[in-house]
């Protein structure tokens, strides 16, 4: 196990190099630059021309990347061109930011659908699985700036219940009871779009398992109802939505750039977006980094619960599911 | 409608499918229907925070290093001007100006002499001295700073200190729009003067609010990047002190997020409600609308240059080509349909009034819709229908790419309009928007298109060298349309070289026949977003938010008061 997870660290630690070099590389092949985003007056050429000299902008690329990777390996992840701030200070706050607000969807989805999915696949077709089917549709259909622009206008704008947008009111600012006021809209909006696939996920994975020939077994030897699905079923049926949910877990922090906007959480969607018409490289490879560590985390903490909910597979070990 | 029960409402809005018209929120309650002119009654009143929303955060607050409207936005709150422009067009010293009256010119016109006023305090105390101004205004020129401002003083001979108050500044030449380009800050030298210039971008002066030294009525107290900037009543502030006590710039994720917060009273001032928008607050009491077009006019731009034609052949070196074009356009229903009214025709590069002085507009040759004039003049010109019904000549097509950025609706939908309209007297136009950072840097800095849909902001001096002299060609200039003619270049330069006023506005009316005669580019309309206002900010009459000047919607800010 342990020398599993070197082995993965190191590739990892591999993987990260080569997708900072390539989007290094792809970010300043795209044209225009951080500080030629404006039509310029007239005689600014030459300005803008100093700028990118004193800004360090005008050196070759390779010496430009190198000097990123020299910061990064003393843990700074640099300064904005245009005006010197420090990455971290704007990147690590709309991290925090995504991660409560998704992070909170995220586990209230979950919380709902995997034990209404249950359910529902010892029930298939009834009642409660056909509202959770038409949850499914509407999750699917419906675009989140739609749907988010829907609870404004109905619980924000006319009957004042929430707040139309933000995280805390001005004169709250930092007061949990205020932020959670604030995430309910947001929230709902993420909820549904979640709920949608993992409701489909979980009744799917548990009526295939259910269908086996050992939960015949199980049942045939005289294990209760609830063992059968909890004890027996549940644990086989958790292996793909265990490979969902780690594909999934980078959103975390990368987060929803469209209910962001509607709903103006100053999170990492957000920032990216922006930055990248602003091309502000440093923070745009300071993002990627950020994204690319949570896909490799997600994969890995994937494959690490097979494990868990599994016994049979065993890391590292050939034959094992890791690959 | 105020007693329907509120509950009706989300029903109401569900079955409209949820666009923004739900005339009625909770807000309609309030009884307030006051349209910000005070009334007589209303006295000025201390204290408030006045919610100002905008779609993109700040890049820093100095202004030798201001690009973008955000960050100049900002520094509208904490800086005095040496001088400041009126809703006239006039650059005077008002009483929150840095200069003492008038600058004194010498006979010749080439020796600026500005007094100070004596009281000016930076926020740490200190007085704003001549050496501050001078400081400036020597950095801003130094090539090493790399500043936007450089450009603002290429006249400048020399610039020094007389006594602690006192400011000379020598010209090489005369050069009557130089006024204008001292309608800047200053900075405060004794923190920066030891600074190396090429750090100067670098300096946390302009991004951090505690060693961001200003000597404006607010001070910048708070940034909280990407949310937020927070400015309070500087306690050493040397002027009038201003009525509002704190104003937060408050960063929305896009222009039709900020538009809700309108409405739902979290933003009290909107300086750009999209037109698309404007139906759903006009139907509210409690907004103030100011719907009058901005100081920037679009432009349908030609190319000059042959080589950016296939076998180098420009189908727009003719001047009749160009008026035909103009008469296809129909620039009245643009403005009636696509900017909502919003705009006005114009005929020339000059503002109207009240801030445009010249009168230039009238001179200028107005084109009137008119598709068989536009056909005849086509015909006149040699250009005949080919085949596929699209006109040639010598055996070339009419046929261009016509460059927008995208991103911009209006521009993509006159964009499709002047296609259509085109296409009506045979001509093909291919609209291709382009992301407006790749624009820039390939196509325009370089002057490399066929045709260009694009803007351009005018100044409260109507010099505009920059855009159609000759000697503005790129990669230095600005006129990227390589359009030269001998006579314009004449009256550019006659109309800076002299200080009368009179004459000078003559010289502009010169400038505005013959460009409208020749078309460089087809003159659209001025163009703005329309500016909104909660009912609890109050202005009096003289202290209005002007559209057409730059930053006109904080227009005498420190003199307005909040209920």
């Amino acid at each position: 196990m342990t020398e599993y997870l070197i082995r993965r660290i190191l590739q990892s630690v591999l993987v990260l190099f080569l997708v900072s070099v390539i989007s290094f590389a792809l970010m300043h092949a795209a044209p225009g630059g951080p500080l030629m985003v404006l039509l310029p007056k007239s005689g600014t050429q030459a300005a803008i021309l100093q700028q990118e000299k004193n800004m360090g902008l005008l050196d070759p690329l390779p010496i430009q990347y190198l000097h990123w990777l020299g910061q990064l390996l003393h843990g700074n992840l640099g300064y904005t061109y245009k005006n010197h701030v420090p990455v971290g200070q704007i990147l690590w706050p709309t991290v925090g930011n995504s991660l409560i607000l998704m992070g909170v969807s995220w586990i209230l989805s979950l919380l709902i659908a995997i034990p209404w999915g249950i359910y529902n696949s010892t029930r298939a077709y009834g009642l409660s699985d056909n509202i959770s089917a038409a949850i499914g549709y509407l999750g699917f259909a419906m675009p989140a700036f739609w749907f988010g622009i829907l609870l404004q206008e109905m619980f924000s704008l006319n009957l004042n219940w929430f707040p139309l947008s933000d995280m805390h009111s001005m004169n709250k600012q930092g007061d949990i009871g205020d932020l959670i006021w604030h995430l309910v809209l947001p929230v709902t909006v993420l909820v549904l779009g979640f709920l949608a696939s993992y409701l489909k996920y979980s009744r799917a994975s548990m009526l295939e398992v259910l269908h086996m020939d050992f939960v015949r077994t199980a049942r045939a030897k005289g294990a209760s109802e609830k063992r059968v699905i909890y004890r027996h079923a549940l644990r086989n049926a958790l292996i793909p939505i265990i490979t969902v949910l780690g594909l999934d877990l980078p959103i975390l922090v990368s987060g929803a750039v469209i209910t962001e906007n509607v709903f103006n959480w100053p999170g990492m969607g957000r920032l990216f977006v922006e930055m990248a018409f602003a091309r502000e490289y440093a923070v745009l490879m300071a993002i990627s980094l950020v994204s690319t560590v949570f896909v490799v985390i997600g994969n890995l903490v994937a494959d690490i619960l097979y494990a868990v909910v599994d016994p049979r597979v065993q890391l590292g070990k050939k034959g094992g599911a890791a690959a | 409608m105020k007693r329907v029960r509120k509950w009706l409402f989300p029903i109401a809005t569900l079955s409209v499918a949820g666009m923004l018209v739900a005339g009625c929120g909770s807000n309609t309650s309030s009884t307030n229907n006051s349209q910000n002119t005070s009334s007589s009654s209303q006295q000025p009143k201390d204290g408030g925070t006045l919610t100002v929303s905008t779609f993109s955060d700040i890049v820093t607050v100095n202004p030798l290093f201001i690009e973008d409207d955000s960050s100049g936005d900002a520094s509208q709150f904490i800086y005095a001007n040496i001088y400041d422009v009126d809703r006239n067009g006039n650059v005077v010293a008002q009483p929150w100006s840095l200069a003492d009256g008038a600058p004194q010119i010498s006979n010749n016109g080439l020796t600026y002499t500005i007094k100070l006023k004596p009281n000016a305090k930076w926020s740490d105390g200190q007085p704003v001295t001549a050496e501050d101004v001078v400081w400036t205004i020597q950095t801003a020129m130094n090539p090493d700073t790399g500043s936007v401002l450089m450009s603002n003083f290429d006249h400048v001979k020399d610039i020094k200190a007389l006594d602690d108050h006192t400011v000379q500044i020598d010209l090489k030449s005369v050069y009557a729009p130089f006024l204008v380009n001292l309608n800047i800050p200053a900075l405060p030298s004794h923190i920066l003067k030891n600074v190396p210039v090429k750090q100067l971008q670098k300096n946390a002066y302009g991004t951090d609010p505690s060693q961001t030294v200003t000597d404006g009525p607010w001070k910048w107290t708070k940034w909280v990047q990407k949310q937020y900037l927070q400015f309070d009543k500087d306690p050493n502030y040397w002027g009038p002190a201003p009525h509002i006590q704190t104003i937060v710039y408050k960063i929305y994720a896009d222009q039709n997020t900020e538009v809700q917060a309108l409405l739902k009273g979290d933003v009290d001032l909107d300086e750009a409600v999209p037109t698309t928008q404007l139906a759903a607050v006009q139907a509210r009491k409690n907004i103030t609308i100011i719907n009058q077009p901005g100081p920037q006019f679009e432009y349908l731009g030609f190319n000059f240059q042959a080589s950016n034609f296939p076998g180098n052949f420009d189908p727009f070196t003719s001047e009749k080509t160009r008026q035909a074009i103009a008469y296809a356009l129909d620039r009245d229903s643009m403005v009636k349909d696509i900017l909502k009214g919003v705009g006005n025709p114009i005929n020339s590069p000059f503002l109207l009034p009240p801030v445009g002085w010249t009168g230039a507009d009238d001179k200028a040759t107005h084109y009137d819709y008119d598709v068989n004039k536009a056909k005849q003049l086509l015909q006149e010109d040699g250009w005949t229908p080919g085949p596929d019904g699209i006109l040639q000549k010598d055996g070339h097509k009419f046929s261009f790419t016509l460059l927008y950025n995208t991103g911009n609706s209006r521009r993509e939908q006159v964009a499709a309009v002047i296609q259509q309209e085109l296409q009506a007297v045979g001509i093909q136009a291919t609209p291709k928007g382009m992301d407006f950072s790749s624009l820039v840097a390939n196509n325009l800095n370089p002057g490399k298109f066929q045709a260009v849909l694009m803007g351009q902001v005018l100044t409260p001096d109507p010099d505009v060298t920059q855009l159609f002299s000759s000697k503005d060609f790129p990669p230095n200039g600005e006129n990227m349309f390589w359009y030269k003619d001998s006579k314009v270049d004449d009256l550019l330069e006659k109309a800076v070289s002299t200080l009368d006023k009179t004459q000078r506005a003559q010289y502009y009316q010169q400038v505005a026949e013959e460009l409208s005669q020749n078309l460089p580019v087809v003159f659209l309309y001025q163009y703005g977003l329309p500016m909104a206002y909660s009912s609890r900010v109050h202005w009096a009459d003289a202290d209005k938010p002007e559209a057409s000047l730059q930053y006109g919607y904080f227009y005498h800010i420190q003199n307005w008061w909040l209920d």
